[in-house]
């Protein structure tokens, strides 16, 4: 019975007008969105090949020990998915490197000798296209067809499902036969649904016979892997909406009123709750620091390390100069003159014994005080900017568990995480990015303790090993998209949403049931 | 006899469900907006007053001329509320001095707080009537004719001495009325919120501009709902109408604005033209390079600039072609050198100005090609549909949009010059307080202040009457189409 059922639901949409616009706008849709992608694609494989290969030169170019460390394990670019054309994630605001150039300094210490920093991680800021002046539009991915559209059609598709029925008393006469309610409404779902998704199929097939002629996409068998489980959410996204429909035309006696309130549902789930609530939720939270308080923060924090730099270099110059130079640095801070006075009355002395300590310099212990200077500084710098970033991050990631309450939200996010962009994707990045840091500072230091002759201090040319390096004993960055990660990252949306439709489902089926006929 | 039916179909309409739940949605989700718009607008304004005032210390705190850092913010525009435009994605601090230009290239942003909110898109009050009264007014619109065909009573109301153009009219008017209520109530309750809110001060200039949003958006309401009512003179049945209004609303105001922007770019690549503009801008600067070897070689100066050998205790700094020199002491010896020094000074300082000058206007035309061109496209192939025109006719009232930023642009460049005439009139760049302060700090009391005022209202209205008047015509096409349709049809 069921069987008849579906098939009448199904052969009656496909007879409708509104089946023939769906399939002319899913097909029109998807084959835009291969062949911008065509266009795009390219190019963007190019700059991230280029981009990696200049990386990988210049970190080449380096043999020195402590010029690697100077200078740092380059920018470590994001490899973009062969998928972007599902989901684009936000490519526009995220950066696609993992670390950006750095703030340099150097200082004098102690007699004539300098101290250089070394490199520290920096993260490029998000929206790097601050200058970018044209209009604001949304990139037309699978991932808006999807969420836009397979929630109004499918809305368009079952308005009229029950009430219409019930307007015209069809449903009445369908009841008084043996059929029971649950049947009657499964048959409804399944014919709807398969008459929605049969031109959204079509479309897909469209799309990705276009893209196979693409030679710069690649697709593995994990990308189909992908694509699968892209459809499956699909297909479980329409079905949340088809059963919607159903509920909402099941409680309403009038077509009219039952189409009026699942715009309004289509409304504010699917266009406004993904972005409103995030925006919204930002409210409540605790504000980012801004610019300026973290460089005060950075400041203190960097000067109090300075200071205590100097009073040590201070504390080892003192048998030479007996204690000459803390009596002048004390009185300098209290009155300027008077030290001015006293440093014009000993010159003679200090220079001696200025010159004596010069002679003396750059023993070990020097060496060491300067080295925690430089590595401190390193450490507060990063540990600064890993919390800003953390903090940032953490605020997107609160808001978007806001969103969620809208499945359009849910979608997106588990589009991106399948596919291998968006925030998820950034912080699997990210991590990644800090464990090759982690890693490139482990080959320095045991390189360098390979070394017999040197001295085994890290942070300055004369602590470490001066013997060549081979680049390719250089650990490698390579920013790699593994299926169990991408996944892993969008399991608990997929669960979200199995549970919704069964929530929606019940919820037709108990509306159905209660209903008068 | 007009009355009489405005009134019937007025009753109809307002009695409607749709009605009631438009107006619910439209009262809750303007509301829900203006609640995270404040807070986000007083966010703004905090960090712009705070910002204002650590641009304004690090200018006092030089203390010679050429150290001067003098860094400009483009204060928050309160109605960016109702429409955004392009108000928060473009940067809003300018560094101001001699040896640039300033363009939109010179904007940075480096003061968002957190820039990777930008995932989320903002949603202004403009967008919530261009997605939820649009669909309103074609849902008001799609049973207009058709439905009163299937229910007999459009035969019943002809029958009567009625002209049909009076019907037509009739129905329009009663349509734009229950359209207006929503919109009026939203805005009503948005005005409260704004003037509860006490960052948020509108001038009386700010209540025409609304005015004129308000106007726009009527007009465009009115394009949709008339696209209904064709679409339901031409139907016999409402269940198709409604299906072609459905769709034709999911293209017009979802599909082509997104798509006609990624997928039409007329322009092509212009990287050829960034290159040629990048290579005439290195040629000026190697031309200033060479006349400074020039003066340099009849001048009894020594060694590298910038130090030339002059022997002093304080500090410096450099970033391309600028250097901030603070002299605090300058040695005996060195004392003769120092004339010649403000000379070469005095010297670089107008070569700079001028070629500054020359690559301001290179980059000004660079722009104009690429950028902003390209830009301007994408607006007049977007203008296709109604809602896009809708959403930049309201920006351009609000003042949010392209030629808002660029007339920013503009009052910076006018300021550079008023800062470039200051430091003449001081005779800054020849005086010995440009690069040393061994006679006293500069007093910056006099120092010009940055301010921006936005543009006059009839100029927002210039800006804004081709996407106005647009929406007019497609309404009169619209109208006559219609009404041609309907005085044909047989009942």
């Amino acid at each position: 019975m069921i069987r008849h059922i579906i098939q009448r639901e199904f052969f009656d949409h496909l007879n409708s007008l509104r089946f023939a616009l769906t399939v002319i706008i899913m097909a029109a849709l998807m084959v835009t969105n291969a062949v911008v992608h065509l266009q795009s694609h390219p190019d963007k494989v190019r700059h991230y090949s280029e981009n990696v290969a200049k990386d990988r030169d210049t970190l080449q170019s380096r043999t020195e020990l402590y010029e690697l460390l100077r200078k740092g394990p380059g920018k470590l670019y994001k490899q973009s998915s062969a998928l972007t054309f599902i989901a684009d994630g936000g490519d526009a605001f995220l950066p696609n490197r993992g670390t950006q150039s750095w703030g340099s300094w150097s200082r004098t210490a102690g007699f004539g000798s300098q101290v250089k920093s070394i490199w520290s991680a920096d993260y490029p800021t998000a929206n790097p296209n601050a200058r970018d002046l044209r209009p604001k539009a949304t990139k037309i991915d699978w991932v808006f067809i999807i969420t836009y559209l397979l929630s109004f059609i499918p809305l368009l598709f079952t308005f009229d499902a029950l009430s219409g029925e019930r307007e015209s008393g069809t449903l009445r006469l369908c009841l008084a036969n043996a059929i029971s309610r649950p049947a009657l409404l499964t048959g409804k779902f399944l014919g709807t649904l398969i008459a929605i998704l049969i031109p959204f199929y079509f479309a897909v097939l469209l799309n990705l016979a276009v893209i196979s002629t693409d030679s710069w996409t690649e697709l593995g068998a994990a990308d189909w892997g992908r694509l699968g489980m892209t459809l499956l959410i699909a297909s479980g996204y329409t079905s949340i909406f088809v059963a919607i429909g159903l509920m909402v035309s099941a409680g309403t006696r009038d077509t009219r009123v039952s189409l009026v309130v699942l715009l309004i549902i289509w409304v504010a789930l699917v266009v406004f709750m993904p972005s409103t609530l995030g925006t919204l939720s930002t409210k409540w939270m605790s504000p980012v620091q801004t610019a300026h308080q973290r460089e005060t923060a950075k400041r203190s924090a960097l000067d109090q390390i300075n200071d205590d730099f100097d009073k040590q270099m201070m504390d080892k110059a003192q048998p030479q100069t007996g204690g000459l130079l803390s009596q002048l640095m004390g009185l300098a801070k209290t009155s300027p003159k008077e030290a001015e006075k006293l440093a014009k009355e000993k010159q003679a002395e200090l220079m001696a014994a200025m010159a004596k300590a010069e002679s003396e310099k750059s023993d070990e212990e020097e060496l060491r005080i300067q080295a925690e200077l430089i590595n401190k500084d390193v450490e507060i710098r990063e540990r600064l900017n890993r919390e800003h970033l953390r903090a940032q991050l953490a605020q997107v990631q609160r808001a978007r568990v806001v969103t969620r309450f809208s499945p359009a939200a849910i979608v997106q996010y588990a589009l991106e995480s399948m596919t291998g962009t968006g925030l998820k994707r950034h912080l699997q990045f990210l991590d990644s990015v800090h464990l090759h840091i982690r890693q490139f500072r482990n080959f320095i230091t045991e390189t360098d303790r390979a070394d017999t002759e040197s001295p085994h201090i890290i942070g300055i040319p004369e602590g470490m090993s001066k013997k060549s390096i081979s680049p390719q004993a250089l650990p490698n960055f390579e920013d790699k998209i593994t299926f169990s990660d991408t996944f892993n990252a969008a399991i608990l949306d997929m669960l979200l949403l199995v549970g919704l439709l069964g929530v929606s489902l019940l919820g037709a089926f108990l509306v159905f049931i209660r209903s008068d006929v | 006899m007009l009355h009489t039916l405005i009134r019937q179909e007025l009753l109809s309409l307002i009695v409607s469900a749709r009605f009631l739940a438009a107006v619910v949605i439209t009262l809750l989700l303007a509301v829900a907006n203006t609640v995270v718009l404040i807070d986000a607008y007083e966010n703004r304004v905090a960090s712009y007053s705070q910002q204002a005032k650590v641009h304004r210390e690090k200018a006092v705190a030089a203390e010679t001329y050429s150290q001067l850092q003098l860094f400009v913010e483009r204060p928050p525009n309160p109605l960016s509320l109702l429409s955004t435009g392009l108000e928060k994605r473009l940067g809003t601090t300018v560094e101001i001095y001699h040896g640039e230009v300033p363009t939109i290239s010179s904007v940075s942003a480096r003061n968002l707080e957190n820039p990777y909110l930008n995932l989320f898109s903002q949603i202004d009050l403009v967008s919530i009537f261009q997605v939820v009264l649009s669909l309103l007014a074609l849902l008001f619109a799609y049973d207009a004719i058709a439905g009163d065909w299937e229910s007999g009573t459009l035969r019943l109301v002809i029958s009567h001495p009625v002209r049909r153009g009076t019907i037509l009219f009739a129905k329009y008017l009663a349509a734009m009325v229950c359209l207006l209520l929503p919109l009026l109530m939203s805005l009503l309750i948005v005005m409260l919120q704004l003037s509860l809110a006490s960052s948020i001060q509108l001038g009386a200039t700010d209540f025409l501009r609304i005015g004129g949003i308000i106007f726009t958006t009527i007009v465009y309401l009115s394009v949709f709902y008339l696209i209904g009512l064709l679409i339901s003179t031409m139907t016999r049945r409402t269940a198709t109408s409604l299906m072609l209004c459905m769709f034709l609303w999911v293209v017009l105001v979802l599909v082509y604005p997104n798509w006609s922007r990624f997928t039409l770019n007329p322009l092509g690549d212009m990287r050829a033209e960034r290159q040629s503009a990048d290579q005439q801008i290195d040629q000026i600067w190697e031309e200033v390079d060479r006349e400074a070897q020039r003066f340099l070689a009849n001048s009894p100066l020594e060694g590298d600039p910038p130090r030339f050998n002059i022997g002093y205790s304080g500090s410096s700094t450099s970033s391309s072609r600028r250097y901030g020199f603070n002299m605090t002491k300058v040695r005996a010896n060195s004392e003769p050198s120092l004339p010649h020094f403000q000379n070469y000074q005095a010297f670089i300082c107008a070569t700079h100005i001028r070629a500054a000058e020359k690559v301001g206007l290179i980059n000004e035309q660079r722009w104009a090609r690429t950028t902003i061109r390209q830009a301007t496209w994408d607006e007049r192939l977007m203008k296709f549909s109604p809602a896009s025109l809708y959403t930049f006719a309201t920006s351009a009232w609000a003042g949010t949009d392209l030629n808002g930023m660029l007339d920013f642009i503009g009052v910076v460049q006018a300021y550079r010059q008023t800062l470039i005439d200051y430091l003449h009139d001081k005779d800054a760049f020849a005086s010995r307080r440009w690069f040393a302060s061994d006679q006293g700090a500069v007093d910056w009391w006099d120092l010009p202040q940055f301010r921006f005022t936005r543009a006059d209202v009839s100029e927002n209205a210039q800006r804004a009457l081709t996407d106005v008047s647009l929406l007019f015509v497609m309404n009169l096409g619209l109208f006559m189409v219609s009404f041609l349709i309907f005085i044909r049809v047989e009942v």
